[in-house]
């Protein structure tokens, strides 16, 4: 049986990025109520650039594999960079085929990281930005 | 017999093992065949044009009414067809909801409905301030009654007939009388319940019923309202359009009668007509053979799960007071992964929270795996599942 790419599931089983202790200065939580994915998202900002990243949460493989692999993306970055950040970057990182059924499993980190830095602005993204 | 001869989808797709027949079952030939026979021969507007084809596209529409009426113990007049059971309930929560219940009275639910049974009420919640109380649910996936939860305040009661969740099918007779008692209606989604075993509703003491054609072997867009004719008298009409009328004037309508004031606008006739053949595909079958090949298939699947390590069953462990519905959850790996790992073996279950968020959130689960199945379903198509499912969890764990 293979049913995700060994770097889908390597991620998924040992992250590096998971429940990492940060003093964190943006956090969000958001979920997949209809798939039962959960995450939140813990950054720490200095200046205007993400120098700090941790999430926690429960999930399928490809939700939590690609909140974690976002850790690795988001590295040094600038807030603008993150916020400019495109669903296509997301599928890029995870390197593997991406079907519609699963597009809300690979994106809940993103839209989770970006809602975290415009908390306070009006806008939140929406799921209508992507699908 | 090998029922799965009857439906195409397992010609076309011999490698299939199809387990979600709760979100939708798979269509036999001569469902298929009467909705394309419809539109070849009979294709034309009901109950308007005055001419053959109409008259008898229209025959052919109220043949289907009068056959569901039959099959749940109703009179022809007491059966409305909807898009689907949702809008049916919605119906009732509007049209009965906002003529009847005033601000402070209290809607009965259970906290293993359907979203589609607690939204419409969450709405007229927010329209006029009713009370929404729910049933708590035991393992067992029965409702914890004692009479104490329908008091004097109880104006209306709406219940699951099975569970889409859990499979289990409630004991709803103590409920009901005790709804009555009060002089509360009481509204039963029969959607999973109505394709495990035959209704009776005269028996049943339901005010409103609901269930829909797709789950029942027939096409989707179809629903089925059944109400008490007193009832369905009394309340207003839901959506206004044509078919819906008797007179209209520049500043006032008078309302069709019962049935047909509440099909305002074209219907899904094609739809309709084919339920037809979908009911009495089944009535030939009999309920006594479906529910005898159902009940095994369930043993069986209990049975085999149940030997899998690391793996909860999620409602009733065992085959009585349920149909062929298995919720489950597996240590250590996410029920998307499981249908994942399950879809690439051309085996479909559902997984996630089942339109079931409030019982998900009162049992604290995110998700859970879902295993349905009908009577076209075979030993050997839970074999495959299962032996898929050890190969799932070897892969995460």
């Amino acid at each position: 049986m293979d049913i995700y790419a060994q770097n889908i599931l390597d991620r998924y089983k040992n992250p590096l990025h998971k429940d990492k202790k940060l003093d964190a200065t943006a956090s969000r939580k958001e979920a997949n109520h209809s798939c039962g994915d959960s995450i939140e998202i813990n950054l720490k900002i200095e200046g205007d650039k993400a120098i700090g990243y941790s999430f926690a949460g429960a999930g399928c493989a490809i939700s939590m594999a690609s909140a974690d692999m976002l850790g690795d993306l988001i590295h040094d970055m600038t807030t603008d960079e993150i916020l400019a950040l495109k669903k296509e970057d997301i599928y890029e990182m995870l390197g593997i085929e991406i079907s519609l059924r699963r597009s809300k499993c690979a994106l809940l980190s993103l839209i989770t990281i970006q809602n975290a830095l415009i908390e306070k602005q009006e806008k939140l993204k929406s799921w209508t930005d992507y699908i | 017999m090998d029922f799965k001869r009857d439906f195409p989808i397992f010609k076309q797709r011999p490698e299939l093992v199809y387990l979600d027949s709760a979100a939708t079952s798979q269509k036999p030939q001569i469902v298929l065949e009467a909705e394309n026979t419809y539109y070849e021969k009979l294709n034309s507007n009901i109950h308007r044009s005055a001419h053959f084809l109409a008259e008898e596209a229209t025959l052919a529409y109220e043949a289907t009414r009068q056959t569901v009426a039959d099959f749940i113990g109703a009179q022809k007049h007491e059966i409305i067809f909807t898009r689907n059971a949702t809008e049916g309930i919605n119906l009732v929560a509007r049209s009965f909801g906002e003529t009847f219940l005033k601000k402070g009275d209290e809607v009965l639910l259970s906290k293993m409905e359907h979203h589609s049974n607690i939204v419409p009420w969450l709405q007229l919640k927010e329209k006029i301030g009713i009370v929404i109380q729910y049933l708590d649910i035991d393992e067992n996936g029965q409702f914890i009654f004692d009479g104490s939860q329908v008091t004097d305040k109880t104006k209306f009661v709406s219940l699951t007939g099975m569970s889409n969740i859990l499979g289990s099918i409630p004991n709803l007779k103590p409920i009901i009388a005790a709804a009555h008692t009060k002089g509360a209606k009481i509204l039963i989604d029969a959607c999973q319940l109505a394709v495990h075993q035959s209704i009776d509703v005269q028996q049943l003491d339901a005010d409103f019923l609901v269930f829909s054609a797709h789950k029942l072997y027939g096409p989707t867009g179809v629903g089925v309202l059944y109400g008490k004719e007193g009832l369905l008298k009394k309340i207003p009409p839901f959506l206004g359009g044509g078919e819906m009328i008797q007179e209209v004037f520049e500043q006032s309508f008078t309302p069709a009668d019962i049935p047909h004031k509440f099909e305002a606008g074209t219907p899904n006739i094609a739809g309709v007509v084919a339920f037809k053949a979908a009911i009495d595909y089944i009535r030939q079958i009999s309920f006594d053979e479906i529910q005898k090949i159902e009940n095994e298939l369930t043993t069986y699947a209990l049975e085999k799960l149940s030997r899998l390590p690391d793996l909860t069953f999620i409602g009733p462990k065992k085959a009585e007071n349920r149909g062929p519905v298995i919720s489950f959850t597996m240590q250590g790996v996410h029920p998307h992964d499981i249908a994942e790992g399950l879809s690439q073996k051309d085996i479909c279950i559902r997984a996630g929270h089942h339109c079931g968020q409030v019982l998900m959130d009162a049992w604290g689960l995110p998700a859970t795996a879902r295993i349905s199945l009908a009577f076209y379903n075979t030993k050997n198509d839970i074999d495959q599942t299962v032996k898929t499912l050890e190969e799932v969890h070897k892969y995460f764990t």
